[in-house]
């Protein structure tokens, strides 16, 4: 990220001094102050979501939620280690309501708790291409900006933001088990798109 | 069929208290402990959302944004995908409020009803920040097979947004 952000910086401002310098620093103050009301609306967001988990927390449902996802992510990860798993039941559920910031310390957990297993080097690229790929139930943040800009019908990109994350981790889960738990020829990769779309 | 979109998040709300009421939960107090998170996280988040967009401001002033665009739209357009979300699609693997920043500019930009606007909130959707996971969950951890695992996630993000971008069309 750091290579990208000084790349592009410095050919935008090289590229600004030759059409007009003056507006260099404009252009910086009127960036910032976009991302100030930004940061109103996601907070906005948040705060609607953050709550809402809170009580479920309180109220059992995320322990439930946990409890559903628990065997799957037994066979999935293929691992027995218990804090491994609550860990991952809890970093798949809050990556599922789309709030990245409540997932990553759970994650981060389940992945050292991964990483001294016996299986570490199928499940930790299991764990990695579960979170990079994760399926979104609502995508809260998208809605928030949605609802703050004005829209009609804020969650009409539900379904086919579910449909397609959907598809990319079932693709992600099929290829992880294809290419990473024993060499496979590679001509399989094709039979495998085609199942992972149709499975989900 | 609307309708039944609108009506799922109220929905969720409802069942969601009704059931706290059932097992003798403080909703109230319960929901403020919540809506306390979202300050830190907002607070953590602001650097790097302040820093993107800026960028993304210097980039569409230089008009290199455009050029950019130029260049990708015959490669998005094979595939079926807006070539106005391009810049989107790149950034998000690699920072998740950059990408917020830049789907709220395309949403402004174009109108947040629009076919380019839906296709860029379900891109946006599509994966998590391939990289950030890779940097953040992961950092300590040496496993060989993890850069093959990287590979396998940014695959599977580009076949979602191609077919998310389908999907809007009919939904």
């Amino acid at each position: 990220m750091n290579v990208i952000f000084i790349c592009l910086f410095l050919a935008c401002a090289v590229a600004l001094c030759f059409i007009n310098p003056e507006n260099f620093l404009s252009a910086l103050l009127d960036g910032t102050s976009k991302s100030a009301t930004l940061c109103v609306a996601l907070l906005a967001s948040y705060a609607v979501w953050l709550g809402l988990m809170q009580v479920w927390e309180d109220s059992g449902v995320t322990r439930g939620i946990s409890k559903l996802i628990r065997p799957v992510a037994k066979a999935l990860f293929k691992t027995d280690d218990e804090e491994a798993l609550s860990c991952i039941s809890m970093n798949v559920s809050a990556n599922m309501l789309g709030i990245g910031g409540a997932a990553t310390p759970y994650g981060i957990r389940a992945a050292k708790a991964l990483d001294k297993t016996k299986n570490a080097e199928f499940s930790s690229c299991m764990l990695f291409v579960v979170n990079a790929t994760s399926v979104q139930l609502i995508p809260t943040s998208v809605i928030g900006i949605r609802v703050a800009l004005g829209s009609g019908n804020p969650t009409d990109i539900l379904i086919p933001t579910l449909l397609s994350t959907a598809i990319s981790t079932g693709v992600g889960i099929a290829l992880t088990f294809l290419f990473l738990r024993d060499k496979k020829p590679p001509f399989l990769h094709k039979k495998s798109k085609k199942r992972g779309a149709g499975a989900k | 069929m609307n309708v039944v979109f609108a009506l799922i998040i109220p929905l969720i709300f409802i069942l969601s208290f009704l059931f706290a009421i059932i097992k003798k939960v403080k909703i109230y107090d319960s929901f403020v402990e919540g809506v306390k998170k979202a300050i830190p996280l907002i607070v953590s988040i602001f650097p790097y959302l302040a820093s993107i967009t800026m960028l993304s401001t210097l980039l569409d002033v230089s008009g290199l944004n455009d050029l950019l665009v130029t260049w990708l739209s015959p490669v998005f357009s094979f595939f079926g995908v807006p070539k106005e979300i391009a810049p989107l699609i790149l950034i998000k693997p690699l920072s998740g409020s950059g990408s917020i920043a830049l789907l709220s500019d395309i949403l402004e930009k174009y109108g947040v009803d629009s076919y380019i606007a839906r296709c860029a909130c379900v891109a946006h959707g599509a994966a998590e920040t391939v990289f950030y996971v890779g940097a953040v969950y992961f950092s300590g951890i040496k496993r060989k097979r993890l850069t093959a695992a990287l590979i396998i996630s940014l695959f599977a993000y580009l076949i979602a947004v191609v077919v998310g971008c389908a999907l809007c069309l009919i939904l």
